[in-house]
């Protein structure tokens, strides 16, 4: 199913093992080489946990299923602590071509609620193929402009 | 038709890294090569909280594309120190800078003076022009063959480029290629 990084923000996360309410989807990280989500960012700051795409049982409609519990874990690295200080938000970043063009900001992103992987990005009424992204960060997403339709 | 931007227009651009989407440094410099009519490098400024004057360089071998909102490098290892640098970005010569050069023609015509380069977007630092203070008075653009002399306080230009001296970017943009043709350059 399709999902977007825009309805998903805010979605219960659940416990799978225990049925406990972990907390609330703030962040999807995603691997920009892959184009794909990697992991979940639950809650922010200092008291964010991550989990990684492989440990959901399900992103569901209501509610975030994680195998369980213990499957959270602290960030991990610089670019991981990045996403749960909110810096890495996909959604409205600024998205830059290839070749340093500013090409608008980025209004949602979609994705296979199966596999993780990213299938389109927004840009006004632009829909740009997921496979446009070559790298995302706190400055912006960079594109493959060659694949961005004229506004 | 090409799109142009002159010097001025990059410096302060932020540097951005394509694989990583982050804003690594911000361009201080310019660094030119008359001779060879294209960038060698620039030099950088830190961002954010940290900003002022970088050591490391960025070679133009290093640009992915220098563009209208900012250069884009593959990742931060583009940026080098300047002992890893090629000596020409590492030590900019003085003379180098043909800012204030007059610009004359083979035929001694003189056509103004250089106020700033003329780069091709999306290149790795391409310069295709000069800005020029006409002789005359009033601001003017002029297209360049891809080799021409300089001596430090004029260079000189073949004589057709006085049929190509334009008003604005948009007008040398459109007639780089036509110069360059009746030049047999490309």
């Amino acid at each position: 199913m399709t999902e977007s990084f825009k309805r998903s923000a805010g979605r219960k996360v659940l416990s799978r093992s225990s049925a406990k309410e972990l907390g609330s989807v703030s962040h999807l990280l995603v691997d920009a080489q892959q184009r794909r989500i990697a992991a979940v960012v639950i809650g922010r700051g200092k008291k964010a946990k991550l989990v990684d795409w492989e440990q959901l049982s399900g992103f569901g409609p209501d509610a975030v299923m994680v195998v369980d519990e213990g499957a959270l874990r602290p960030p991990a690295d610089e670019r991981e602590q990045a996403a749960t200080e909110g810096k890495l938000e996909l959604v409205g970043k600024r998205a830059l071509s290839e070749g340093g063009t500013e090409l608008g900001k980025l209004d949602d992103v979609t994705f296979d609620t199966d596999t993780g992987a990213l299938e389109e990005l927004l840009i006004g009424d632009r829909h740009v193929q997921a496979g446009a992204l070559m790298g995302s960060g706190s400055y912006a997403a960079v594109l493959d402009d060659s694949e961005v339709p004229s506004p | 038709m090409r799109l142009l931007m002159t010097a001025s227009q990059i410096r302060g651009l932020p540097v951005v890294t394509v694989r990583g989407g982050e804003d690594v440094a911000e361009v201080r410099d310019v660094i030119f090569s008359p001779e060879a009519g294209r960038l060698v490098g620039v030099t950088l400024n830190k961002r954010g909280f940290l900003a002022g004057r970088s050591r490391d360089v960025l070679p133009a071998e290093a640009i992915h594309a220098v563009g209208q909102h900012a250069v884009m490098v593959l990742d931060a290892s583009s940026l080098i120190a300047p002992g890893d640098a090629p000596d020409d970005v590492a030590h900019p010569a003085v003379e180098r800078n043909v800012i204030g050069d007059d610009v004359l023609t083979e035929g001694g015509s003189s056509l103004g003076k250089v106020t700033d380069l003329v780069l091709l977007v999306g290149s790795s630092g391409e310069v295709v022009g000069y800005q020029i203070e006409k002789t005359g008075g009033g601001r003017g653009y002029i297209p360049l063959p891809a080799q021409l002399a300089v001596s430090g306080a004029a260079l000189v230009v073949p004589n057709i480029t006085e049929e190509f001296v334009k008003d604005d970017l948009v007008g040398l943009g459109a007639s780089v290629d036509e110069f360059r043709a009746r030049l047999g350059l490309s």
